[in-house]
């Protein structure tokens, strides 16, 4: 795509929001043409910025005495109103604490806010609070990047304090250093080996959050620039996986609405503030508004901007990431996630070998079609092993066995042990993805608490066709895809889990194949509606590619693809690409491809687009902005 | 260190009053939750922690008001300071419940037992998911002290010093039962396991007669301080065994926790078990129980239930309180300790 202004589009929907409308959210989708000027971005981003602030504070009744929760205050503060009313909130707040991250970064965010709004009663209440409320610092990577973010920040707003003031029982200079060398560690760790959580679909946001925060207000001007660059290196990450704003592709972890409406996440909130491509999710995700409240200290590096929304072809990128930390059963504490992110204009393609990055919330690969308003459409198309395993859950939670399963259903992961959920992967799955062609293999050992694979087949697919050679045809959007189940299934409908927290399904309309073998497979091809006559030509073509599989005694499949490729894949073996032998360890480095590049324990980013480049690099702790010669 | 909200102090309520009749040598304490359905960062509407029983059998809540802590230990010398296993690290008081302290930085997490050693109480023994810690300053500090573990398979589950000896101590790994006799110096493997060993316990009347429950090979009995280990083959192997207890006032009892099983119990010294699962919640899972050393009633916890007790072994049941909770350990301090 190319540049053409919006601007003046986006102010005649921006300016037409009443204070209670969501206007992005409700309105037509925003245009994608690229935004050349500078000034007419950051002009679009205030203005969205605003609209989320405007909506927030827009949701409060006149009359109420307080404001209802630390996100209306933080709205309120960041558009410097009612400084008393907020006073009175934080007080009326901070009596009953919450208990961990997600209650500490709102706090955090009130406390700087409201450091010349508030008054000295409010502060000391959340100061108060800080010594009162002894604060969980949870089990996972986003739980301690916030934690350790509100730490520092509040450490750095109250320093010289004794321990006596102090949950923790430790003193400010200490509660500092600790979480210092916590957020440095974690950078280190993202910036050599790959990111633990990455490409989430919602905790996106629990990493940008305390990012922006720090990049604000840290007094330390190496955290806040170590932050800034923490915060560009996730965005470029993310968005060099987004199709038109939409995440696609793997992620560490997803929700039950995600990984089928792809759009539908917290992730199309930072694709729409940032890049203006795609509308927000309603409510702004949610957490959306404490990014807006200190979002203005921001700004988006033009080089990533560009990654994000404007491609002049198909690209391939591959990066390396690790799994959540194994606490047993397993030779390694973190297992390297080899990535891969094929896209198209019309179609992306993304996958990772195989497993578990995380025990309840992964996808491991999936093709997701472009589409022009991507609001309630279920655009991607992928299979999966359902897994319900205690042993998995104990691989990465230091809990006994049995009552997990049960447990996590009521946490937000509803679908957790349901054997027609489309969320997570499986040690029994192993995936090879060349461009626009995936093969997932599965062998699944008898026994195994739900053995089948279920494959997702959307309500929005067109000339849906089972095929007598075996494969499955159908188009999304502009793109043709072919499916091919190896082994027998049926499809069923879907009642969908409408909500991660309750479990209430709806019909959506989706179907799911159902192939009850244990030894399995899937191979999916793309096309672009472009590259062929007719829906049936493309047909004609996948049906006339060669392809040779068996399901004994480990599944094996040998395919020439679409794209010439010769693919010979085995369950447990490394595949073969015209006769070479993919060694994942040694070919994938931390990013390679157009637009990110970095070598593997390098911390040191590179992000390119066309002749602009920035060089992230955290040893040194320096952005360069160059711009290439023609 | 941090002065937070609590009604009454640890100290002064381990010298409460004494059960109608015959004075406790022992007060229990409950490492507890009673709080379903609890997640990261919402408030906590329910009282977790520290429970302590009171004299007419029921439970107070004391100190930290935390959804996540799993075990405590005290220091003989001195009723007022407890380590507490928590989500967090290591958490300590030396004032009684006064003030708290997190001891353990960034770098450990999820502690799931630890333990003072009796014999040189400056040292505490912290099982970590991925390793060990030694605090030799009464928690100040708490270097790894995992020479003689494995790379992988040292996540720790259980920690238990030996009471007769100083630095002797034995921890229960994910690969295993591991030995100290240099106070974590160095470890050595003493009973291979395919899975977590989940508790180990030394009798309170024989000290070379040791107990362990694991989750995949059954239980395990030694009768000469842990060095030699026999698979006990009246119990069952199949599921995971949650916790083992002694019971002092009877050399032949023992029981464990499980899940699946529910309460298991010998008054043979091991010869023959008997599920004792009659009375307790139908649709219940036991998760951990304990065994008062001044009456022998046996206590259990069933998940996310009650507390129900025993007076005859298990044979019948009563419920005891903390409707809704989930103990993860009854910790009998002597009261002479103080």
């Amino acid at each position: 795509m190319k540049a053409h202004s919006l601007f003046v589009s986006c102010l005649a929907i921006l300016s037409s929001a009443s204070l209670y409308a969501q206007p992005a959210y409700e309105a037509p989708p925003p245009s994608r043409a690229v935004v050349d000027s500078a000034d007419f971005r950051r002009a679009a981003y205030l203005q969205r910025i605003d609209e989320v602030l405007t909506w927030r504070v827009g949701q409060l009744k006149p009359d109420d005495a307080l404001l209802p929760d630390m996100g209306a205050i933080a709205a309120k503060l960041a558009r410097h109103e009612d400084a008393d009313l907020c006073s009175r909130s934080v007080i009326a707040q901070m009596k009953e604490p919450g208990s961990g991250p997600f209650w500490m970064f709102p706090a955090v965010c009130v406390a700087y806010l409201g450091r010349d709004q508030l008054s000295p009663a409010a502060r000391q209440a959340i100061r108060d609070a800080w010594r009162t409320q002894m604060q969980l610092r949870g089990d996972t990577e986003n739980h301690w990047a916030m934690y350790y973010t509100s730490l520092y920040l509040m450490s750095e707003l109250y320093p010289n304090e004794p321990a006596s003031t102090w949950y923790s029982g430790k003193s400010s200079a200490e509660n500092l250093a600790e979480a210092r060398d916590y957020l440095i560690h974690w950078m280190d760790l993202a910036t050599t080996i790959g990111q633990g959580e990455y490409t989430c679909s919602h905790y996106i946001g629990e990493y940008a959050i305390p990012m922006l925060f720090l990049a604000s207000w840290a007094k330390d001007p190496a955290m806040r620039q170590r932050s800034h660059m923490m915060l560009d290196w996730l965005f470029a990450d993310q968005f060099a996986n987004s199709l038109n704003g939409v995440l696609h592709g793997a992620n560490a972890r997803t929700d039950d609405t995600g990984v089928v409406e792809r759009w539908n996440c917290l992730s199309s909130f930072f694709s729409w503030l940032l890049l203006g491509n795609t509308p927000p999710p309603a409510g702004y995700g949610g957490w959306g508004v404490y990014f807006a409240a200190a979002a203005k200290n921001y700004e988006l590096p033009e080089v990533i901007y560009r990654i994000g929304v404007d491609r002049d072809g198909d690209f391939l990128q591959r990066d390396l990431k690790r799994t959540r930390r194994r606490w047993r059963n397993s030779d390694v504490f973190m297992a390297p996630v080899y990535k891969m992110n094929y896209t198209r204009r019309d179609y992306a393609v993304g996958s990772f070998q195989s497993g578990l990055c995380d025990p309840i919330q992964t996808h491991v690969w999936d093709i997701t079609w472009a589409v022009p308003d991507p609001r309630g459409v279920h655009n991607t198309m992928f299979s999966m092993h359902p897994v319900s395993s205690s042993f998995d859950m104990q691989t990465y939670f230091t809990e006994f066995p049995d009552h997990m399963m049960q447990g996590v259903t009521k946490e937000g992961k509803a679908s957790y042990d349901s054997p027609d959920k489309f969320l997570g992967g499986s040690r029994f799955e192993q995936v090879v993805q060349d461009l626009d062609t995936v093969i997932a293999l599965y062998d699944i050992p008898p026994g195994t608490r739900f053995p089948h694979i279920n494959g997702f087949f959307s309500k929005d697919l067109v000339h849906l066709t089972i095929d007598k050679s075996g494969w499955i045809f159908a188009q999304g959007g502009h793109t043709y895809l072919a499916y091919r189940p190896l082994a027998p299934y049926e499809m069923l409908p879907v009642a969908h889990i409408k909500s991660s927290w309750t479990g209430e399904r709806v019909d959506s309309g989706d179907k799911r194949l159902y192939s009850p073998h244990l030894k399995n497979g899937t191979i999916v091809q793309a096309a672009s509606a472009d590259e062929f006559k007719s829906f049936d030509a493309f047909k004609t073509a996948i049906n006339a590619l060669p392809l040779e599989f068996s399901l004994e005694p480990n599944p094996t499949v040998k395919l020439i693809t679409l794209r010439g490729k010769n693919i010979v894949f085995t369950y447990n073996q490394p595949p073969q690409i015209d006769g070479h032998v993919r060694d994942y360890a040694s070919e994938w480095k931390l990013f390679q491809g157009p637009y990110l590049n970095a070598e593997k324990n390098s911390r040191r980013l590179t992000l390119t687009h066309g002749r602009l480049q920035r060089v992230l690099d955290f040893n040194t702790l320096t952005i360069t902005d160059t711009v290439l010669p023609n | 260190m941090t002065k937070i909200k609590m009604s009454l102090l640890l100290g002064s309520l381990l010298t409460a009053t004494a059960l109608a009749g015959t004075a406790p040598k022992h007060d229990l304490l409950l490492c507890a939750a009673i709080n379903k359905n609890y997640v990261i960062g919402s408030k906590i509407v329910t009282q977790n922690g520290i429970f302590q029983r009171g004299s007419d059998g029921s439970f107070q809540h004391i100190g930290l008001n935390f959804p996540s802590i799993l075990n405590l230990s005290a220091d003989p010398r001195d009723p007022r300071v407890f380590y507490l296993a928590t989500l967090n690290g290591c958490v300590f008081t030396k004032d009684g419940g006064q003030t708290w302290r997190i001891g353990t930085s960034w770098d450990m997490t999820e502690p799931k037992d630890v333990c003072v050693d009796p014999n040189a109480p400056d040292n505490i023994y912290l099982a970590l998911p991925d390793g060990i810690a030694v605090s030799p300053d009464r928690g100040a500090t708490w270097p790894r002290r995992e020479n003689g573990l494995p790379n992988r398979g040292k996540y720790t589950q259980t920690i238990e010093v030996d009471r007769t000896t100083a630095g002797r101590v034995l921890a229960g790994c994910e690969s295993g039962i591991y030995l100290t006799e240099d106070g974590a110096q160095s470890w050595h493997r003493l009973l291979p396991t395919k899975a977590a060993v989940d508790d180990i316990e030394q009798s309170p009347l024989d000290p070379q007669l040791w107990l362990t429950v694991t989750q995949s090979d059954g239980a395990h009995l030694s009768h000469d301080g842990g060095r030699t280990w026999q698979k006990i083959p009246g119990v069952p192997a199949d599921e995971a065994l949650y916790n083992v207890a002694f019971d002092a006032t009877n050399p032949q009892r023992w029981a464990i926790a499980s899940w699946h099983y529910g309460v298991l119990t010998t008054e043979d010294g091991g010869h023959t078990w008997t599920a004792r699962n009659a009375g307790l919640p139908a649709d219940g899972h036991v998760f951990k129980l304990g065994i008062d050393p001044d009456t022998g009633r046996l206590y259990v916890s069933v998940y996310q239930n009650a507390i129900h007790v025993s007076d005859d072994f298990g044979r019948t049941w009563r419920a005891a309180g903390l409707e809704g909770s989930s103990v993860y350990n009854f910790v009998f301090v002597p009261k002479t300790a103080k």
